[in-house]
Protein backbone atom coordinates (compact mmCIF):
# COMPACT_ATOMS: atom_id res chain seq x y z
CA UNK A 1 0.00 0.00 0.00
CA UNK A 2 2.96 2.21 1.18
CA UNK A 3 4.64 1.58 -2.02
CA UNK A 4 1.51 2.18 -4.28
CA UNK A 5 1.15 5.94 -2.55
CA UNK A 6 4.54 6.53 -2.95
CA UNK A 7 4.58 5.80 -6.37
CA UNK A 8 1.42 7.74 -6.53
CA UNK A 9 3.08 10.88 -5.42
CA UNK A 10 5.66 10.60 -7.62
CA UNK A 11 3.41 10.01 -10.85
CA UNK A 12 1.58 13.10 -9.53
CA UNK A 13 4.49 15.13 -9.52
CA UNK A 14 6.25 14.17 -12.28
CA UNK A 15 2.62 14.77 -14.05
CA UNK A 16 2.61 18.27 -12.55
CA UNK A 17 5.97 18.82 -13.81
CA UNK A 18 6.11 17.53 -17.00
CA UNK A 19 2.62 18.70 -18.25
CA UNK A 20 3.44 22.45 -18.10
CA UNK A 21 6.48 21.87 -19.10
CA UNK A 22 4.85 20.02 -22.34
CA UNK A 23 1.92 22.72 -22.38
CA UNK A 24 4.72 26.00 -22.82
CA UNK A 25 6.48 24.31 -25.41
CA UNK A 26 3.83 23.04 -27.77
CA UNK A 27 1.00 25.60 -27.54
CA UNK A 28 0.53 28.72 -28.33
CA UNK A 29 -1.26 31.88 -27.19
CA UNK A 30 -2.54 34.60 -29.13
CA UNK A 31 -3.27 37.27 -26.85
CA UNK A 32 -4.54 40.93 -28.04
CA UNK A 33 -1.66 43.48 -28.52
CA UNK A 34 -1.61 46.05 -25.79
CA UNK A 35 -4.19 49.16 -26.76
CA UNK A 36 -1.63 51.36 -26.78
CA UNK A 37 -0.73 49.80 -30.30
CA UNK A 38 -4.18 51.57 -31.41
CA UNK A 39 -2.56 54.65 -32.01
CA UNK A 40 -0.06 53.98 -34.16
CA UNK A 41 -2.28 52.06 -36.47
CA UNK A 42 -5.01 53.71 -38.79
CA UNK A 43 -8.02 54.58 -38.63
CA UNK A 44 -6.20 56.45 -35.27
CA UNK A 45 -2.86 57.14 -37.20
CA UNK A 46 -2.85 58.30 -40.73
CA UNK A 47 -0.11 55.73 -41.14
CA UNK A 48 0.98 52.40 -39.62
CA UNK A 49 3.86 53.81 -37.93
CA UNK A 50 4.20 50.68 -36.21
CA UNK A 51 5.58 48.66 -39.10
CA UNK A 52 6.87 51.09 -40.12
CA UNK A 53 9.19 51.36 -37.69
CA UNK A 54 10.09 47.79 -37.71
CA UNK A 55 10.75 48.33 -41.46
CA UNK A 56 12.91 51.33 -39.82
CA UNK A 57 14.65 49.02 -37.33
CA UNK A 58 15.15 45.92 -39.52
CA UNK A 59 16.32 48.09 -42.57
CA UNK A 60 19.57 49.87 -40.67
CA UNK A 61 20.04 46.58 -38.42
CA UNK A 62 20.31 43.99 -41.85
CA UNK A 63 22.28 47.31 -43.60
CA UNK A 64 24.88 46.92 -41.07
CA UNK A 65 25.62 43.34 -42.49
CA UNK A 66 25.23 43.99 -45.99
CA UNK A 67 27.82 46.86 -45.75
CA UNK A 68 30.35 44.58 -43.71
CA UNK A 69 30.13 41.89 -46.47
CA UNK A 70 30.89 44.77 -49.23
CA UNK A 71 33.81 46.23 -46.59
CA UNK A 72 32.06 49.66 -46.86
CA UNK A 73 32.72 50.12 -43.30
CA UNK A 74 31.59 53.97 -43.09
CA UNK A 75 27.92 53.00 -44.19
CA UNK A 76 27.86 50.22 -41.59
CA UNK A 77 28.47 52.37 -38.97
CA UNK A 78 26.41 54.98 -39.83
CA UNK A 79 23.32 52.15 -40.05
CA UNK A 80 24.75 50.94 -36.86
CA UNK A 81 23.78 54.11 -35.20
CA UNK A 82 20.41 55.02 -36.88
CA UNK A 83 19.37 51.03 -35.68
CA UNK A 84 20.51 52.30 -32.00
CA UNK A 85 18.36 56.02 -32.45
CA UNK A 86 15.35 53.36 -34.36
CA UNK A 87 15.65 50.51 -31.71
CA UNK A 88 15.56 53.28 -28.82
CA UNK A 89 12.81 55.49 -30.23
CA UNK A 90 10.45 52.39 -30.99
CA UNK A 91 11.13 51.12 -26.89
CA UNK A 92 9.20 54.34 -26.19
CA UNK A 93 6.34 53.54 -28.36
CA UNK A 94 4.40 50.46 -26.60
CA UNK A 95 4.97 50.99 -22.81
CA UNK A 96 3.60 47.76 -21.94
CA UNK A 97 6.80 46.26 -24.06
CA UNK A 98 9.35 48.57 -23.13
CA UNK A 99 10.72 45.51 -21.66
CA UNK A 100 11.28 43.54 -24.83
CA UNK A 101 13.96 45.97 -25.12
CA UNK A 102 17.80 45.94 -24.37
CA UNK A 103 19.32 49.08 -25.07
CA UNK A 104 22.34 48.47 -23.57
CA UNK A 105 22.77 45.56 -25.75
CA UNK A 106 22.00 48.20 -28.73
CA UNK A 107 24.71 50.34 -27.74
CA UNK A 108 26.86 48.04 -27.70
CA UNK A 109 26.28 46.39 -30.96
CA UNK A 110 27.27 49.57 -32.51
CA UNK A 111 30.06 50.70 -30.31
CA UNK A 112 31.27 46.88 -31.55
CA UNK A 113 30.53 47.46 -35.53
CA UNK A 114 33.41 50.80 -34.89
CA UNK A 115 35.72 47.73 -34.34
CA UNK A 116 35.28 46.84 -37.93
CA UNK A 117 35.87 43.02 -36.57
CA UNK A 118 33.53 40.71 -38.44
CA UNK A 119 33.33 38.53 -35.32
CA UNK A 120 33.13 40.61 -32.55
CA UNK A 121 30.11 42.63 -34.21
CA UNK A 122 28.51 38.88 -34.87
CA UNK A 123 28.12 37.90 -31.21
CA UNK A 124 27.43 41.85 -30.43
CA UNK A 125 24.67 41.16 -32.94
CA UNK A 126 22.96 38.25 -31.00
CA UNK A 127 21.96 39.27 -27.52
CA UNK A 128 20.12 42.45 -29.65
CA UNK A 129 18.49 39.77 -32.37
CA UNK A 130 17.24 37.77 -29.26
CA UNK A 131 15.10 40.91 -28.06
CA UNK A 132 13.49 41.39 -31.14
CA UNK A 133 12.55 37.41 -31.76
CA UNK A 134 11.44 37.35 -28.12
CA UNK A 135 9.10 40.05 -29.14
CA UNK A 136 8.29 38.94 -32.86
CA UNK A 137 7.48 35.49 -31.37
CA UNK A 138 4.93 36.47 -28.46
CA UNK A 139 3.38 38.73 -30.71
CA UNK A 140 3.95 39.13 -34.38
CA UNK A 141 0.78 36.79 -34.93
CA UNK A 142 -1.30 39.44 -32.92
CA UNK A 143 -0.49 42.40 -34.24
CA UNK A 144 -0.56 40.88 -37.98
CA UNK A 145 -4.35 39.77 -36.97
CA UNK A 146 -5.42 42.39 -35.56
CA UNK A 147 -3.60 45.45 -37.58
CA UNK A 148 -2.59 43.59 -40.74
CA UNK A 149 -5.73 41.68 -41.72
CA UNK A 150 -9.20 43.64 -41.97
CA UNK A 151 -12.01 42.67 -39.56
CA UNK A 152 -14.51 40.43 -41.34
CA UNK A 153 -17.11 40.90 -38.74
CA UNK A 154 -17.39 44.63 -39.82
CA UNK A 155 -17.86 43.77 -43.50
CA UNK A 156 -21.69 44.04 -44.79
CA UNK A 157 -22.42 42.44 -47.75
CA UNK A 158 -25.93 43.78 -49.82
CA UNK A 159 -27.69 40.16 -50.55
CA UNK A 160 -28.52 40.09 -54.24
CA UNK A 161 -31.56 37.89 -53.32
CA UNK A 162 -33.47 40.66 -51.19
CA UNK A 163 -31.60 43.50 -51.24
CA UNK A 164 -30.76 43.14 -47.41
CA UNK A 165 -27.30 44.85 -45.85
CA UNK A 166 -26.40 41.71 -43.56
CA UNK A 167 -23.12 40.78 -41.50
CA UNK A 168 -20.52 39.01 -43.27
CA UNK A 169 -20.58 35.85 -41.21
CA UNK A 170 -24.28 35.83 -41.83
CA UNK A 171 -23.86 35.78 -45.04
CA UNK A 172 -21.28 33.45 -45.89
CA UNK A 173 -23.98 31.05 -43.43
CA UNK A 174 -26.40 31.96 -46.38
CA UNK A 175 -24.14 30.88 -49.06
CA UNK A 176 -22.89 27.58 -47.67
CA UNK A 177 -26.75 27.47 -47.14
CA UNK A 178 -27.55 27.82 -50.99
CA UNK A 179 -24.32 25.43 -51.65
CA UNK A 180 -25.60 22.68 -49.83
CA UNK A 181 -29.37 23.04 -51.50
CA UNK A 182 -27.43 22.45 -54.79
CA UNK A 183 -25.59 19.23 -53.36
CA UNK A 184 -28.33 17.74 -51.07
CA UNK A 185 -31.26 18.15 -53.42
CA UNK A 186 -29.03 16.93 -56.36
CA UNK A 187 -27.92 13.89 -54.52
CA UNK A 188 -31.77 13.07 -53.30
CA UNK A 189 -32.68 13.32 -57.30
CA UNK A 190 -34.57 16.82 -56.13
CA UNK A 191 -32.87 18.73 -59.67
CA UNK A 192 -36.01 21.32 -59.85
CA UNK A 193 -34.85 22.43 -56.40
CA UNK A 194 -31.27 21.72 -56.70
CA UNK A 195 -31.66 24.03 -59.80
CA UNK A 196 -33.01 26.76 -57.85
CA UNK A 197 -30.76 26.59 -55.54
CA UNK A 198 -27.98 26.71 -58.00
CA UNK A 199 -29.00 30.23 -59.01
CA UNK A 200 -29.52 31.60 -55.90
CA UNK A 201 -26.08 30.55 -55.00
CA UNK A 202 -24.44 31.95 -57.81
CA UNK A 203 -26.09 35.17 -57.72
CA UNK A 204 -24.24 35.16 -53.72
CA UNK A 205 -21.42 33.96 -54.28
CA UNK A 206 -21.22 36.40 -57.35
CA UNK A 207 -21.60 38.84 -55.06
CA UNK A 208 -18.03 38.63 -53.32
CA UNK A 209 -16.64 40.41 -55.92
CA UNK A 210 -18.06 43.18 -54.74
CA UNK A 211 -16.98 42.14 -51.62
CA UNK A 212 -13.66 41.53 -52.34
CA UNK A 213 -13.65 45.03 -53.99
CA UNK A 214 -14.11 46.81 -50.88
CA UNK A 215 -10.52 46.38 -49.39
CA UNK A 216 -9.04 44.81 -53.19
CA UNK A 217 -8.63 47.47 -55.82
CA UNK A 218 -6.64 45.18 -57.97
CA UNK A 219 -8.96 43.17 -60.30
CA UNK A 220 -6.37 40.25 -60.49
CA UNK A 221 -7.15 39.47 -56.75
CA UNK A 222 -10.67 39.05 -56.71
CA UNK A 223 -10.03 36.86 -59.86
CA UNK A 224 -8.09 34.47 -57.26
CA UNK A 225 -11.23 34.43 -55.94
CA UNK A 226 -13.74 34.81 -58.27
CA UNK A 227 -11.75 34.13 -61.48
CA UNK A 228 -13.05 32.66 -65.09
CA UNK A 229 -12.86 29.04 -63.98
CA UNK A 230 -15.03 29.62 -61.14
CA UNK A 231 -18.04 32.40 -62.94
CA UNK A 232 -17.63 29.57 -66.05
CA UNK A 233 -18.21 26.74 -63.36
CA UNK A 234 -20.78 28.30 -61.67
CA UNK A 235 -22.86 29.44 -64.69
CA UNK A 236 -21.88 25.37 -66.15
CA UNK A 237 -23.76 24.17 -62.93
CA UNK A 238 -26.51 26.37 -63.30
CA UNK A 239 -27.16 25.26 -66.54
CA UNK A 240 -26.25 21.72 -66.09
CA UNK A 241 -29.11 21.59 -63.55
CA UNK A 242 -31.55 23.17 -66.30
CA UNK A 243 -31.64 20.39 -68.14
CA UNK A 244 -34.05 17.95 -68.20
CA UNK A 245 -31.26 15.37 -67.20
CA UNK A 246 -28.44 16.48 -65.41
CA UNK A 247 -25.27 15.08 -66.06
CA UNK A 248 -23.60 14.10 -62.61
CA UNK A 249 -20.03 14.27 -63.92
CA UNK A 250 -20.75 17.80 -65.30
CA UNK A 251 -22.19 19.02 -62.08
CA UNK A 252 -19.84 17.42 -59.66
CA UNK A 253 -17.15 18.76 -61.55
CA UNK A 254 -18.56 22.31 -61.12
CA UNK A 255 -19.46 21.50 -57.57
CA UNK A 256 -15.61 20.79 -57.43
CA UNK A 257 -13.96 23.79 -59.68
CA UNK A 258 -15.97 26.19 -57.46
CA UNK A 259 -14.77 24.68 -54.38
CA UNK A 260 -11.33 24.08 -55.01
CA UNK A 261 -10.71 27.10 -57.06
CA UNK A 262 -13.13 29.92 -54.87
CA UNK A 263 -13.99 28.97 -51.30
CA UNK A 264 -10.92 27.46 -50.65
CA UNK A 265 -8.82 30.57 -51.98
CA UNK A 266 -10.14 32.92 -50.05
CA UNK A 267 -10.48 30.34 -46.89
CA UNK A 268 -6.75 29.68 -46.73
CA UNK A 269 -5.83 33.13 -46.94
CA UNK A 270 -8.34 34.58 -44.66
CA UNK A 271 -9.67 32.35 -42.36
CA UNK A 272 -6.91 31.61 -39.86
CA UNK A 273 -6.56 35.31 -39.06
CA UNK A 274 -10.55 36.02 -39.21
CA UNK A 275 -10.99 33.30 -36.56
CA UNK A 276 -8.91 34.97 -34.14
CA UNK A 277 -10.32 38.40 -34.62
CA UNK A 278 -13.71 35.93 -34.07
CA UNK A 279 -12.49 35.19 -30.64
CA UNK A 280 -11.21 38.25 -29.74
CA UNK A 281 -14.32 39.98 -30.56
CA UNK A 282 -16.56 37.19 -28.43
CA UNK A 283 -18.17 39.09 -25.98
CA UNK B 1 -16.12 104.74 -73.65
CA UNK B 2 -13.53 104.55 -75.44
CA UNK B 3 -11.18 103.87 -72.35
CA UNK B 4 -13.60 100.92 -71.05
CA UNK B 5 -13.74 99.68 -74.90
CA UNK B 6 -9.47 99.37 -74.40
CA UNK B 7 -9.68 98.01 -71.61
CA UNK B 8 -12.01 95.30 -72.80
CA UNK B 9 -9.49 95.35 -75.70
CA UNK B 10 -6.25 94.56 -73.92
CA UNK B 11 -7.68 91.96 -71.48
CA UNK B 12 -9.32 89.89 -74.25
CA UNK B 13 -6.76 90.42 -76.77
CA UNK B 14 -3.38 91.93 -75.60
CA UNK B 15 -3.11 91.33 -71.96
CA UNK B 16 0.72 90.51 -72.44
CA UNK B 17 0.98 94.84 -72.77
CA UNK B 18 -0.60 95.62 -69.34
CA UNK B 19 2.38 97.10 -67.56
CA UNK B 20 3.58 94.41 -64.98
CA UNK B 21 3.59 96.72 -61.94
CA UNK B 22 -0.21 96.91 -62.46
CA UNK B 23 -0.55 93.39 -62.93
CA UNK B 24 1.10 93.01 -59.55
CA UNK B 25 -1.37 95.25 -57.56
CA UNK B 26 -4.33 93.42 -58.46
CA UNK B 27 -3.33 90.11 -57.73
CA UNK B 28 -4.71 88.18 -54.77
CA UNK B 29 -2.18 85.83 -53.49
CA UNK B 30 -4.17 83.66 -50.96
CA UNK B 31 -5.63 82.43 -54.08
CA UNK B 32 -2.42 80.36 -55.26
CA UNK B 33 -2.67 79.19 -51.58
CA UNK B 34 -5.00 76.25 -51.43
CA UNK B 35 -7.75 78.57 -50.89
CA UNK B 36 -11.12 76.75 -50.22
CA UNK B 37 -13.79 76.73 -52.94
CA UNK B 38 -15.78 79.12 -51.61
CA UNK B 39 -13.21 82.14 -52.07
CA UNK B 40 -13.20 80.41 -55.56
CA UNK B 41 -16.67 81.27 -55.24
CA UNK B 42 -16.38 84.54 -54.69
CA UNK B 43 -15.80 85.45 -58.66
CA UNK B 44 -16.52 82.07 -60.19
CA UNK B 45 -20.14 81.74 -58.63
CA UNK B 46 -21.60 79.91 -61.44
CA UNK B 47 -19.11 77.52 -60.92
CA UNK B 48 -18.84 76.86 -57.08
CA UNK B 49 -23.04 76.80 -57.45
CA UNK B 50 -22.79 73.65 -59.90
CA UNK B 51 -19.85 72.05 -58.33
CA UNK B 52 -21.61 72.11 -54.70
CA UNK B 53 -24.25 69.96 -56.52
CA UNK B 54 -21.43 67.43 -57.63
CA UNK B 55 -20.49 64.30 -56.44
CA UNK B 56 -16.59 65.52 -55.96
CA UNK B 57 -17.59 68.05 -53.76
CA UNK B 58 -18.98 65.24 -51.50
CA UNK B 59 -16.32 62.93 -51.98
CA UNK B 60 -15.05 63.02 -48.49
CA UNK B 61 -18.15 63.99 -47.07
CA UNK B 62 -20.58 61.10 -48.76
CA UNK B 63 -22.26 59.14 -45.93
CA UNK B 64 -21.40 55.90 -48.69
CA UNK B 65 -17.99 56.73 -48.89
CA UNK B 66 -17.60 57.11 -44.81
CA UNK B 67 -19.30 53.45 -44.25
CA UNK B 68 -17.27 51.95 -47.02
CA UNK B 69 -13.91 52.93 -46.23
CA UNK B 70 -14.96 52.00 -42.35
CA UNK B 71 -14.65 55.44 -41.36
CA UNK B 72 -12.25 56.69 -43.80
CA UNK B 73 -9.96 54.89 -42.46
CA UNK B 74 -8.77 52.55 -45.84
CA UNK B 75 -5.65 54.28 -47.21
CA UNK B 76 -6.55 52.71 -50.46
CA UNK B 77 -9.63 55.56 -50.98
CA UNK B 78 -7.83 58.53 -49.98
CA UNK B 79 -5.90 59.46 -52.75
CA UNK B 80 -8.69 60.44 -55.48
CA UNK B 81 -11.06 61.23 -52.47
CA UNK B 82 -9.13 63.96 -51.16
CA UNK B 83 -6.30 64.74 -53.75
CA UNK B 84 -4.00 67.31 -53.21
CA UNK B 85 -2.83 67.53 -57.32
CA UNK B 86 -4.66 65.78 -59.97
CA UNK B 87 -2.22 65.72 -62.73
CA UNK B 88 -2.68 63.57 -65.65
CA UNK B 89 -0.27 60.00 -65.79
CA UNK B 90 -0.07 59.95 -61.73
CA UNK B 91 -1.81 58.78 -58.67
CA UNK B 92 -2.17 61.78 -56.81
CA UNK B 93 -1.41 62.18 -53.29
CA UNK B 94 -4.14 62.58 -50.48
CA UNK B 95 -3.75 65.94 -48.78
CA UNK B 96 -4.17 66.95 -45.04
CA UNK B 97 -6.08 70.25 -45.64
CA UNK B 98 -9.74 70.81 -46.52
CA UNK B 99 -10.16 67.55 -46.66
CA UNK B 100 -14.15 68.16 -46.19
CA UNK B 101 -13.85 69.98 -50.05
CA UNK B 102 -13.50 66.57 -51.42
CA UNK B 103 -12.80 67.14 -55.09
CA UNK B 104 -12.67 70.36 -55.49
CA UNK B 105 -10.80 73.43 -57.25
CA UNK B 106 -7.30 73.30 -56.69
CA UNK B 107 -6.53 69.95 -57.33
CA UNK B 108 -7.13 70.25 -60.65
CA UNK B 109 -6.74 74.11 -61.04
CA UNK B 110 -3.59 75.25 -59.28
CA UNK B 111 -0.18 73.81 -60.62
CA UNK B 112 3.06 75.99 -61.06
CA UNK B 113 1.93 78.88 -58.95
CA UNK B 114 -0.38 79.63 -61.46
CA UNK B 115 -4.53 78.69 -62.46
CA UNK B 116 -4.52 76.22 -65.52
CA UNK B 117 -7.35 76.25 -66.83
CA UNK B 118 -8.22 75.45 -71.08
CA UNK B 119 -8.59 79.21 -71.70
CA UNK B 120 -5.24 81.62 -72.41
CA UNK B 121 -6.59 84.96 -70.91
CA UNK B 122 -5.81 87.43 -68.50
CA UNK B 123 -7.34 87.40 -64.80
CA UNK B 124 -6.22 90.05 -62.87
CA UNK B 125 -7.08 88.59 -59.75
CA UNK B 126 -4.50 85.62 -60.40
CA UNK B 127 -2.07 84.52 -63.18
CA UNK B 128 -3.39 81.88 -65.71
CA UNK B 129 -1.60 79.07 -67.34
CA UNK B 130 -3.43 77.58 -70.45
CA UNK B 131 -3.30 73.95 -70.33
CA UNK B 132 -4.57 71.72 -73.14
CA UNK B 133 -5.05 68.73 -70.45
CA UNK B 134 -8.03 69.84 -68.93
CA UNK B 135 -10.20 69.09 -72.21
CA UNK B 136 -8.47 65.96 -72.12
CA UNK B 137 -10.25 62.46 -71.22
CA UNK B 138 -6.65 61.58 -70.02
CA UNK B 139 -6.88 64.09 -67.30
CA UNK B 140 -9.30 62.27 -65.64
CA UNK B 141 -6.98 58.87 -65.75
CA UNK B 142 -5.85 59.42 -62.29
CA UNK B 143 -8.58 58.25 -60.45
CA UNK B 144 -11.23 56.79 -63.36
CA UNK B 145 -8.63 54.56 -65.11
CA UNK B 146 -10.72 51.62 -65.12
CA UNK B 147 -13.80 53.59 -67.10
CA UNK B 148 -11.13 55.67 -69.12
CA UNK B 149 -9.36 52.45 -70.04
CA UNK B 150 -13.17 51.09 -71.29
CA UNK B 151 -13.69 54.18 -73.37
CA UNK B 152 -10.52 53.76 -74.70
CA UNK B 153 -11.36 50.59 -76.01
CA UNK B 154 -14.36 51.72 -77.59
CA UNK B 155 -12.31 53.90 -80.03
CA UNK B 156 -15.09 56.65 -79.71
CA UNK B 157 -14.09 60.20 -80.43
CA UNK B 158 -15.76 61.64 -77.02
CA UNK B 159 -14.00 62.71 -74.28
CA UNK B 160 -14.76 62.04 -70.91
CA UNK B 161 -15.37 66.35 -70.91
CA UNK B 162 -17.37 66.38 -73.44
CA UNK B 163 -20.30 64.46 -71.78
CA UNK B 164 -19.71 64.77 -68.02
CA UNK B 165 -18.68 68.33 -68.38
CA UNK B 166 -20.46 69.45 -71.28
CA UNK B 167 -19.68 73.19 -72.47
CA UNK B 168 -22.21 76.02 -72.81
CA UNK B 169 -21.92 79.80 -73.82
CA UNK B 170 -21.92 81.24 -70.39
CA UNK B 171 -19.14 83.85 -67.94
CA UNK B 172 -16.52 82.17 -66.09
CA UNK B 173 -16.66 85.04 -63.41
CA UNK B 174 -19.62 86.70 -61.99
CA UNK B 175 -18.53 89.26 -60.38
CA UNK B 176 -20.00 92.47 -61.55
CA UNK B 177 -17.48 94.57 -62.64
CA UNK B 178 -15.18 91.51 -63.75
CA UNK B 179 -17.39 89.90 -65.79
CA UNK B 180 -17.64 92.43 -68.40
CA UNK B 181 -14.44 92.81 -69.02
CA UNK B 182 -14.08 89.38 -70.44
CA UNK B 183 -15.90 87.85 -73.49
CA UNK B 184 -18.18 85.34 -73.43
CA UNK B 185 -16.62 82.08 -73.20
CA UNK B 186 -17.89 78.10 -73.41
CA UNK B 187 -17.81 76.89 -69.63
CA UNK B 188 -18.11 73.60 -69.04
CA UNK B 189 -20.69 72.23 -66.15
CA UNK B 190 -18.88 71.92 -62.88
CA UNK B 191 -22.21 69.17 -61.52
CA UNK B 192 -20.03 66.69 -63.81
CA UNK B 193 -23.19 65.50 -65.13
CA UNK B 194 -23.63 61.88 -65.06
CA UNK B 195 -25.93 60.99 -67.49
CA UNK B 196 -29.30 59.52 -68.16
CA UNK B 197 -29.79 55.93 -68.02
CA UNK B 198 -32.80 55.03 -70.00
CA UNK B 199 -34.54 52.86 -72.83
CA UNK B 200 -32.63 54.90 -75.15
CA UNK B 201 -28.86 54.20 -73.64
CA UNK B 202 -30.00 50.31 -72.99
CA UNK B 203 -31.84 47.99 -75.75
CA UNK B 204 -33.85 45.55 -74.75
CA UNK B 205 -34.84 42.41 -76.85
CA UNK B 206 -36.33 39.26 -75.56
CA UNK B 207 -36.42 36.34 -77.90
CA UNK B 208 -38.81 33.58 -77.94
CA UNK B 209 -37.99 29.69 -78.13
CA UNK B 210 -39.78 26.53 -76.97
CA UNK B 211 -39.41 26.44 -73.48
CA UNK B 212 -36.89 28.83 -73.44
CA UNK B 213 -36.92 32.73 -73.10
CA UNK B 214 -33.54 34.77 -74.31
CA UNK B 215 -32.79 37.79 -72.68
CA UNK B 216 -30.89 40.81 -74.64
CA UNK B 217 -28.77 43.99 -73.39
CA UNK B 218 -26.97 46.23 -75.57
CA UNK B 219 -25.38 48.69 -74.34
CA UNK B 220 -25.84 50.65 -77.68
CA UNK B 221 -24.90 54.57 -76.68
CA UNK B 222 -22.45 54.93 -74.09
CA UNK B 223 -19.18 54.55 -74.55
CA UNK B 224 -17.93 52.55 -72.20
CA UNK B 225 -19.50 50.31 -69.38
CA UNK B 226 -22.52 51.06 -67.96
CA UNK B 227 -22.30 51.10 -64.80
CA UNK B 228 -18.97 52.37 -64.52
CA UNK B 229 -16.84 52.99 -61.66
CA UNK B 230 -13.04 52.19 -60.38
CA UNK B 231 -13.73 51.48 -57.00
CA UNK B 232 -17.55 52.42 -56.43
CA UNK B 233 -20.10 49.64 -57.05
CA UNK B 234 -22.95 51.23 -59.08
CA UNK B 235 -25.40 48.72 -60.71
CA UNK B 236 -27.88 47.90 -62.77
CA UNK B 237 -30.67 45.35 -61.65
CA UNK B 238 -32.48 42.74 -64.69
CA UNK B 239 -35.37 41.43 -63.46
CA UNK B 240 -37.35 38.74 -65.01
CA UNK B 241 -40.26 37.47 -63.89
CA UNK B 242 -43.13 34.97 -65.31
CA UNK B 243 -46.86 34.46 -64.66
CA UNK B 244 -49.21 32.01 -65.68
CA UNK B 245 -52.26 32.78 -67.16
CA UNK B 246 -54.06 34.52 -64.18
CA UNK B 247 -51.48 36.75 -63.51
CA UNK B 248 -50.25 34.28 -60.59
CA UNK B 249 -46.36 34.99 -60.40
CA UNK B 250 -44.44 31.27 -61.29
CA UNK B 251 -40.60 32.74 -61.46
CA UNK B 252 -38.18 35.34 -60.42
CA UNK B 253 -34.96 35.60 -61.58
CA UNK B 254 -32.17 38.53 -61.45
CA UNK B 255 -29.31 39.34 -62.51
CA UNK B 256 -26.93 42.44 -61.34
CA UNK B 257 -25.09 44.35 -63.63
CA UNK B 258 -21.68 46.29 -61.86
CA UNK B 259 -18.30 47.16 -62.53
CA UNK B 260 -17.22 45.24 -59.34
CA UNK B 261 -18.67 42.27 -60.45
CA UNK B 262 -17.16 42.05 -64.03
CA UNK B 263 -20.66 42.02 -65.11
CA UNK B 264 -21.48 45.87 -66.66
CA UNK B 265 -22.72 46.10 -70.17
CA UNK B 266 -20.05 46.77 -72.72
CA UNK B 267 -20.16 49.40 -75.25
CA UNK B 268 -22.13 48.20 -78.50
CA UNK B 269 -21.71 44.34 -77.53
CA UNK B 270 -25.13 41.90 -76.57
CA UNK B 271 -25.09 40.49 -73.39
CA UNK B 272 -27.49 37.77 -73.08
CA UNK B 273 -29.57 35.45 -70.37
CA UNK B 274 -31.35 32.54 -70.64
CA UNK B 275 -34.12 31.34 -69.08
CA UNK B 276 -36.44 28.18 -68.78
CA UNK B 277 -39.91 28.78 -69.48
CA UNK B 278 -41.97 27.48 -66.44
CA UNK B 279 -44.59 25.46 -67.23
CA UNK B 280 -47.67 27.80 -67.74
CA UNK B 281 -45.85 30.91 -68.44
CA UNK B 282 -48.20 32.79 -70.06
CA UNK B 283 -46.58 36.54 -69.40
CA UNK B 284 -42.55 37.61 -69.09
CA UNK B 285 -41.71 40.90 -67.72
CA UNK B 286 -38.59 42.32 -68.05
CA UNK B 287 -37.44 45.21 -65.27
CA UNK B 288 -34.10 47.27 -65.65
CA UNK B 289 -33.61 49.55 -62.70
CA UNK B 290 -30.14 51.39 -61.77
CA UNK B 291 -28.39 52.06 -58.05
CA UNK B 292 -25.72 54.82 -58.08
CA UNK B 293 -22.71 53.89 -56.09
CA UNK B 294 -24.12 56.13 -53.66
CA UNK B 295 -27.48 55.71 -52.96
CA UNK B 296 -29.48 52.66 -52.26
CA UNK B 297 -32.39 53.98 -53.98
CA UNK B 298 -33.24 52.28 -57.43
CA UNK B 299 -35.09 54.15 -60.42
CA UNK B 300 -36.63 52.19 -63.07
CA UNK B 301 -34.63 52.25 -66.57
CA UNK B 302 -37.27 50.29 -68.67
CA UNK B 303 -40.03 47.63 -67.97
CA UNK B 304 -41.20 45.57 -70.70
CA UNK B 305 -44.15 42.90 -71.04
CA UNK B 306 -44.69 40.17 -73.43
CA UNK B 307 -46.88 37.35 -74.09
CA UNK B 308 -45.93 33.95 -74.21
CA UNK B 309 -47.41 32.06 -77.10
CA UNK B 310 -46.12 28.82 -77.03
Amino acid sequence: MKAVCRFSCVAALVFLILVPAVASAKDFFVKQPPASLDKLYPPLSKEPKWIQQMHKMSGSFGGVFVNMKEGDWENAEKLAGQFVEAYKETSKMVPEWEEYFDLDAARKFAETVKTRDGTEIGKAAGPVGKTCGKCHGDNEVSVWAKYHWPSFHEVKVIDPHDDKEVEFDEYMKSISGAFKGVTVNFKEGQNDRAGKAARVFKAKYTELKSTCSKCHTNGDVKRFYVGESVSAALSGLVDELRKEKPDPGKVWQNVGIIGREGCKHCHLVHRSASFIKERWEEK
Amino acid sequence: MLGLALIYLLINKKYEWIPKPLVERARQPDLLENPAAKRCGECHETIFKAWQQSRHARAWVSETYIKDSENRSKEKCLPCHIPREVRAGRKPEPRLKLREEGIYCVPCHVARGKINGPYALYSPPHPTDKSDGHRKSVFCVPCHEKTYKEWRATGHDDTCQKCHMPRAAGRLVQNPILKYFHAPKDVADRRFPHGEIGPREIALRVDFTPGRVRVVLLNDRVPHFIPTADNGDPRLYLTVLQFDGAGERLDKTREILAPQQETALPYKKEVAFQYPLEKGARRLSVLVEYKPAWSQEKTEVLRESYDINF
